[in-house]
């Protein structure tokens, strides 16, 4: 195969992105934009969420760190630089169409040469009805209107988690049966996902069930010695029937997709969708499926991330009292920079462009450069240590928890997440009303706020233990191993967008890039203080410019 | 290859000429710093122990006491035992250099000569402690094996701090094409005899009282200085 210059083969190319507002897709799209700089148009589809997608992109492009090393480059010129390559796009990939004003749709089949799509919702266990939506129909209907331009191809952003419960090696293959060894024609499966989400409205809406909440509802308004008048009684029924639809639709997800041997509806969904994106033959696609992305290596900088819900608990619970994670030591887990999940993206988009490329590439770590939980947890333990050594609050915290190591340990062990609530539990329910009553009254003020701090506490490892029950089935039941070669298949001429996994340093970048950036971008949200906002010298403005040839654009280098 | 090509070095022994502690605090520090209290119980009176061995089979060969010593090591990972390392060095050894000794190192540089620090500490801990110090072309240092990225308790040979200190340094002299004569060597344990005999000019510092008796017959200068 001829080797991949990724900058010759995106010059002048036309790519539509959806999604791109995610934490993976903003990456990309800052990556391109800074290391591309002749690229063709980048059609951004966003929706316009009651707003111009304009003035969402604007904000983006303004309020987030991720842009901050490409207004560094660009000065001035920021906007003016974007906007000749960027336009926004208003759409909805869960809609036939895309939801596109027609005109652009007719304009976009000419132009476009790629299509890369990362939306998708990545809620593990959501109503299985917006899942379907998102996750497949989103997917279909991407599809559809790739297959409807003229020379367009398509990466599908998948995850490798569709592997479900299985074990072992997990080739770059499809899968044509479910995890748990069950034969799977996935058009039938899809149709019996609106089976059972038919199944679970209707039993919503039955009289039964209306009769039994109006009855609760009329209860509880009357214990509240108030008048159960017919309209409240509707408002408050509707509510709860609502809400119980939601919990119906999330827990028949989360059952089908066990039944199935996949961990959560969200691997579910994603699995089906790259089974039926197979059965197109007129479409020529790519699936990609990153591991679990975490902290940037190296672009937009060092420690760059985003959310909350990956390595994020398993790093913050090593800097609590809390100390048995459960996890069976020498499982993978499968962690893989988001820069490094980007370069890995541009191969394949530039594989597709080039007709070069495989069905499906794996982009992981556990296969190249494995990173088992036992020292992931180590490595967290000991970067604590060096970060509350230092910057602990108190003498406790800089003396004793820093010191205090976190291991791997059976989920069954007696210091488990549960038991450790139930006892903060216990505890806050004794400082509240099983203590005596005659006591002084700075005691009763001292048990009122250590009460308050166990409920905390609890709430907060509540949330840990929801994330760590997610992922036990990949760091305790299951060892699984993703095989990562299609990438390294392709020799890229730039070293820059080479994707390498094998020369990461774990020690350093877990404890000198990731932790700290975990420190800095996600704990603030979960502990729900003020997260930083980027404010650039010149805020990002759209400016309308015409569609000029790629070949005709001075080429300006802003690496 | 002509006398005229051929460099002078300084030897520097890192234990008692640039810093203060031995590798008998580090190992009990690090035992004290493992994972598990009943690890760090264990480990650290195992290090406890091999003290007095040290102090008194050291006079003479440090070999089997360095062995025992580090023995301390004994199933820590790589990680731990690298973080900690940079930890104590930055924490506990960087306060402890020798303002002396120091001086010494920056008077070799003026002088030309190749600087080489040759310590029996672990190369986890002894090259992240020079990084604070200027002017050093190389370390020279003990090495712990590591399986399955967890240490075994042994020390890769060539062993550091034993006998084979002046057969080493007739090898380190040819490869490096080094002129013993006009080289200089500061140290002040009993095995650092042979290596202080392989130079031109040795120098005895801080020394114990096996390398002050020998000192003595043999002529050589005495620096006593702690700080």
């Amino acid at each position: 195969m001829k080797p991949l210059s990724i900058r010759e083969i995106h010059e002048g190319r036309h790519i539509l992105v959806a999604g791109g507002s995610g934490f993976l897709g903003k990456v990309w799209l800052a990556m391109v934009l800074q290391r591309i700089p002749d690229i063709g148009r980048l059609y951004v589809l966003m929706r316009g969420k009651g707003r111009d997608p304009r003035v969402r992109f604007e904000k983006m492009l303004t309020e987030s760190y991720v842009f901050k090393t490409l207004h560094d480059a660009l000065g001035e010129s920021a906007s003016e630089y974007i906007s000749r390559r960027v336009e926004i796009i208003e759409g909805d990939v869960s809609a036939p169409d895309l939801a596109l004003d027609p005109a652009i749709a007719q304009r976009l089949r000419g132009k476009l040469d790629l299509v890369v799509n990362f939306a998708g919702l990545v809620d593990f266990n959501p109503d299985i009805r917006e899942a379907v939506s998102a996750n497949i129909d989103g997917a279909l209907y991407v599809a559809d209107f790739v297959e409807s331009c003229a020379n367009a191809r398509l990466v599908h952003v998948s995850t490798c988690y569709v592997a479900g419960h299985r074990d072992g090696l997990i080739e770059e293959t499809l899968l044509d049966e479910s995890p748990n060894g069950q034969p799977m024609v996935a058009k039938d499966e899809l149709a019996n996902a609106r089976r059972i989400i038919g199944e679970t409205a209707a039993e919503n809406d039955s009289a039964e069930v209306e009769a039994k909440l109006h009855g609760e509802v009329i209860a509880r308004i009357q214990s509240r010695g108030q008048d159960p008048t017919q309209k409240r009684v509707a408002g408050m029924v509707g509510r709860l029937k609502r809400k119980r639809l939601r919990g119906m639709m999330s827990k028949a997800g989360t059952d089908r997709a066990l039944e199935l041997g996949w961990p959560n509806t969200y691997t579910y969904t994603k699995a089906l969708a790259e089974s039926l994106l197979a059965e197109r033959t007129e479409l020529v696609h790519a699936v990609f499926r990153p591991a679990i992305v975490e902290s940037a290596r190296e672009y937009p900088f060092g420690g760059w991330n985003e959310g909350f819900n990956t390595s994020g608990p398993l790093v913050y619970i090593a800097q609590t009292w809390f100390h048995h994670v459960p996890a069976m030591p020498g499982n993978p887990l499968d962690v893989i920079p988001v820069d490094d999940v980007c370069k890995g993206l541009l191969v394949v988009g530039a594989a597709l462009l080039e007709n070069q490329h495989k069905p499906i590439y794996q982009c992981g770590t556990s296969d190249l450069n494995l990173f088992p939980i036992d020292r992931l947890v180590e490595l967290s333990a000991l970067g604590n240590r060096r970060y509350l050594r230092k910057h602990g609050a108190n003498a406790l915290e800089r003396l004793v928890m820093s010191r205090w190591d976190t291991t791997a340990a059976d989920p069954e062990h007696m210091l488990n997440l549960g038991n450790i609530r139930a006892l903060l539990k216990q505890l806050a329910r004794y400082l509240r009303h099983g203590r005596p009553d005659k006591l002084p009254s700075e005691v009763l003020e001292a048990s009122d706020s250590l009460a308050d701090a166990s409920d905390t506490a609890n709430r907060k490892l509540r949330q840990i233990e929801d994330v760590l029950d997610l992922f036990q089935p990949f760091i305790h039941d299951h060892y699984l191993v993703l095989r990562c070669r299609a990438i390294q298949s392709h020799t890229v001429v730039e070293p820059e967008f080479r994707f390498a996994p094998e020369e990461l340093d774990w020690r350093r970048y877990w404890i000198d890039t990731h932790m700290p950036g975990l420190r800095r971008w996600c704990f603030p949200q979960f502990e729900n203080t003020e997260r930083e906002i980027f404010a650039p010298q010149f805020p990002f403005k759209l400016i309308s410019t015409p569609e000029p040839a790629a070949t005709d654009q001075p080429r300006e280098d802003v690496g | 290859m002509g006398d005229t090509q051929m460099q002078t070095a300084a030897f520097f022994r890192a234990e008692g000429v640039l810093y203060k502690q031995g590798v008998v605090h580090a190992a009990a520090w690090m035992a004290s710093q493992r994972a598990g209290f009943r690890e760090r119980a264990f480990r650290f009176g195992q290090a406890a122990l091999a003290a007095p061995l040290f102090s008194v089979l050291g006079q003479n060969d440090r070999s089997f006491g360095n062995r025992v010593v580090h023995l301390a090591y004994r199933g820590m990972t790589e990680d731990r035992v690298n973080l900690l390392g940079e930890e104590y060095a930055d924490d506990v050894l960087k306060d402890k250099l020798l303002d002396r000794g120091l001086e010494l190192v920056k008077q070799a540089r003026k002088e030309g000569r190749r600087v080489v620090v040759i310590s029996e500490g672990v190369s986890e801990i002894v090259e992240p402690l020079m990084k604070h110090v200027r002017g050093i072309d190389e370390v020279v240092c003990n090495r712990l094996e590591y399986r399955d990225n967890k240490a075994t308790g042994k020390l890769l040979d060539p062993l550091v701090g034993g006998h084979e200190g002046g057969r080493w340094l007739e090898q380190y002299a040819s490869e490096h094409n080094i002129d013993l004569a006009r080289s200089i060597a500061y140290a002040g344990h009993g095995p650092d005899l042979l290596l202080l005999s392989g130079v031109g000019k040795p120098c005895v510092v801080n020394p114990d009282f096996t390398l002050r008796k020998a000192a003595k017959e043999a002529d050589w200068p005495v620096m006593d200085y702690t700080a």
